[in-house]
């Protein structure tokens, strides 16, 4: 029951998404191809973060002299 | 200078308006200091009534997102067509002329190719049945993304009509009061085969016409066959070169293209703004014509009674000041307030209690409140016997056909209340009451509404291309057919929904509309309003209640 309303509200937070990005309009492969350029953006993103974020951590407490 | 009294404080006495006794003096000028007094006259309310609400700022970035995307791909599909992999449906140039200057490559053409063709299904829409309070849709699907359609052949019946233009219910099949237009017909025939300069002048006409100026008190009118046309057609005749035309923000296409036809020179004022008018005035009277200053001929000033796409009135006493003061004429198109608007449906005269000799041209159409077509200008006689020889539409269109002609006095007959009969007043007091009871209750579930409290013209705002499109297609489903609009005819941030309230509806059927939009207007997150409305909209009066808005 607690898994049906939960993709209840994710079914309609994506047709949110649909339509405020007026994909909407568009054909379902075109959906598609939006979908997949945002997806590996932000996959891109998230990957590049992961890779450095420990070393830019490291940096601003080295600046602020928190750690030598 | 205050008087202190013998002790040094001073106690001032403060008369009505709040100045101090001393100030004036005694022949009732008023020295330095002038407040203003609560609003009471005419312009102040109508500016409380008309709102115009602004929508917060990520609505904005949200649709110019939407458009963005939408505009890429449509980059995205053009260059798929021209470079072959995808075939073109629309027209394209030959390849002999692909080296000459290109004709589809403006942006209306790349707007109609990659944004209106998606989603066309939702205009055009063939209905089957009377325009009334409900009508059947026939149903058609598209398998090719709305490029070609065919109909399945099922009728969605009983949809309800929120698009027609039938404010006072006149668009009806009842044998009863369809009797005069069948003997007419039966009489005259349908078709008239002549102009009215030549031989298509029938009794009836002249029935009619008189029968307009009578209805708006005026001296004289003169009836057109298509209201588009008695705008753009006769537009011509009343002014031309070395003339000026002041003409509103949005004024509607016919006037727009009457005023181009004219040769006249046109300046645009912002929309019901009074200032700007003023200004643009001034210019004119102090300035003269561009070049060589000499005076202007004429200098006619044309706004619509009721906008359709604002749903806002016009100010009218106060343009009819300034054109007193600056000698200007006037001409009202009256296409959606005639028969809609005012204590007995006489039109914004009536409503804001103003002499109709004021107006110079008074002009209407028969199409929106009387359930027929055509149009008329009406005024002084001297103005419509000028027009009778000197307008196109008079010497070559088609006169009016008999029974719309017939149904027209029909319908005029019932509003003026001939016979003693109170349907007409009834249907407007229905109308009325409709419009008020509607706009609250929209303005309480938190829509964005724009326009006049009075106007039966309701437009909401929606704002996001997908969601317009997604409304549409939604309220069919729910058997509520809506008109939407978007770009060309509406900014392009600002597209909206239409709807168009009937004496005809019944208190069911708007509580069914109402109930439906709100379930959509959760579904789709449309309820951008961030004002607070009560939720007793009977308390609201014109009489000065000061609540806050």
């Amino acid at each position: 029951m607690a898994l049906g309303d939960c993709w209840k509200s994710l079914s309609w937070l994506y047709y949110q998404y649909i339509l405020v990005t007026a994909l909407y309009m568009l054909e379902p492969w075109e959906r598609t191809v939006f979908n997949s350029l945002l997806i590996s953006v932000a996959g891109m993103a998230v990957y590049t973060g992961y890779v450095f974020m420990p070393q830019h951590i490291m940096a601003i407490l080295h600046y602020f002299e928190v750690v030598q | 200078m205050a008087r202190t009294a013998a002790n040094g404080h001073l106690k001032p006495h403060l008369n009505q308006n709040g100045l101090k006794r001393e100030d004036i003096k005694r022949n009732g000028y008023h020295n330095k200091r002038e407040k203003n007094g609560p609003g009471t006259c005419v312009a102040s309310r109508q500016h409380k009534q008309e709102s115009f609400e602004q929508a917060p700022m990520y609505v904005a970035v949200m649709t110019y997102l939407g458009f963005g995307i939408v505009t890429l791909f449509g980059y995205f599909r053009d260059f798929l067509r021209a470079v072959g992999i995808e075939k073109c449906h629309l027209a394209q140039e030959r390849e002999e002329q692909k080296d000459f200057v290109p004709l589809y490559q403006d942006f209306e053409n790349f707007y109609t190719r990659n944004l209106y063709m998606r989603v066309r299904d939702n205009w055009n829409r063939p209905i089957c049945s009377l325009p009334g309070p409900v009508f059947d849709v026939m149903e058609r699907v598209s398998d090719d993304y709305n490029w070609t359609f065919r109909f399945t052949g099922k009728t969605l019946h009983n949809v309800i009509n929120m698009g027609s233009y039938n404010y006072l219910g006149f668009a009806e099949n009842n044998t009863d009061f369809m009797k005069t237009v069948a003997e007419k017909t039966s009489q005259y025939g349908v078709g008239v085969c002549s102009t009215r300069q030549e031989i298509g002048n029938l009794d009836i006409h002249e029935e009619l016409e008189q029968l307009v100026a009578t209805f708006l008190g005026v001296e004289s009118s003169m009836t057109f066959g298509m209201g588009f046309a008695t705008n753009s057609m006769n537009i011509p005749a009343l002014v031309g070169k070395g003339c000026l035309i002041l003409s509103d923000e949005v004024n509607h296409t016919s006037l727009i293209l009457g005023a181009r036809l004219s040769g006249a020179t046109i300046r645009v004022f912002k929309h019901n703004n009074m200032h700007s008018l003023e200004k643009l005035l001034r210019e004119a009277v102090c300035s003269g014509q561009p070049r060589t200053h000499r005076p202007w001929k004429k200098i006619l000033i044309m706004v619509e009674g009721i906008y359709s796409m604002e749903g806002s009135l016009v100010r009218l006493p106060e343009i009819i000041a300034l054109k007193k003061k600056y000698k200007a004429y006037l001409f009202v198109d009256e296409a959606h307030s005639i028969g809609a608007v005012g204590p007995t449906g006489r039109g914004v005269t009536e409503l804001f209690n103003v002499n109709p000799a004021d107006v110079d041209v008074m002009m209407g159409t028969f199409t929106k409140s009387f359930g027929a077509a055509g149009g008329y200008i009406a005024g002084k006689k001297e103005l419509v016997d000028y027009l009778r020889c000197q307008s196109h539409s008079a010497v070559y269109a088609t006169s009016l056909s008999p029974p719309v002609t017939e149904q027209i006095i029909r319908a005029m007959k019932c509003i003026m209340g001939n016979n003693g009969s109170t349907e007409g007043i009834r249907r407007i007091r229905q109308l009325a009451e409709n419009t008020k009871y509607f706009r609250a209750r929209l303005k309480e579930m938190g829509f964005i509404i724009y326009g006049h409290e009075d106007s039966p013209v309701v437009p909401i705002l929606l704002y996001m291309p997908g969601k317009v499109v997604a409304f549409a297609r939604e309220m069919l489903e729910r058997k509520i057919g809506v008109v939407v609009v978007g770009f060309p005819a509406t900014p392009i941030t600002e597209a909206r929904a239409r709807f168009c309230l009937s004496a005809a509806h019944t208190r069911e059927m708007l509580n069914q509309v109402l109930h439906h939009m709100n379930e959509v207007g959760d579904l789709f997150c449309l309820k951008f309003s961030r004002r607070k409305h009560s939720s007793r909209p009977d308390l609201h009066d014109e009489t000065g209640l000061e609540l806050s808005s």
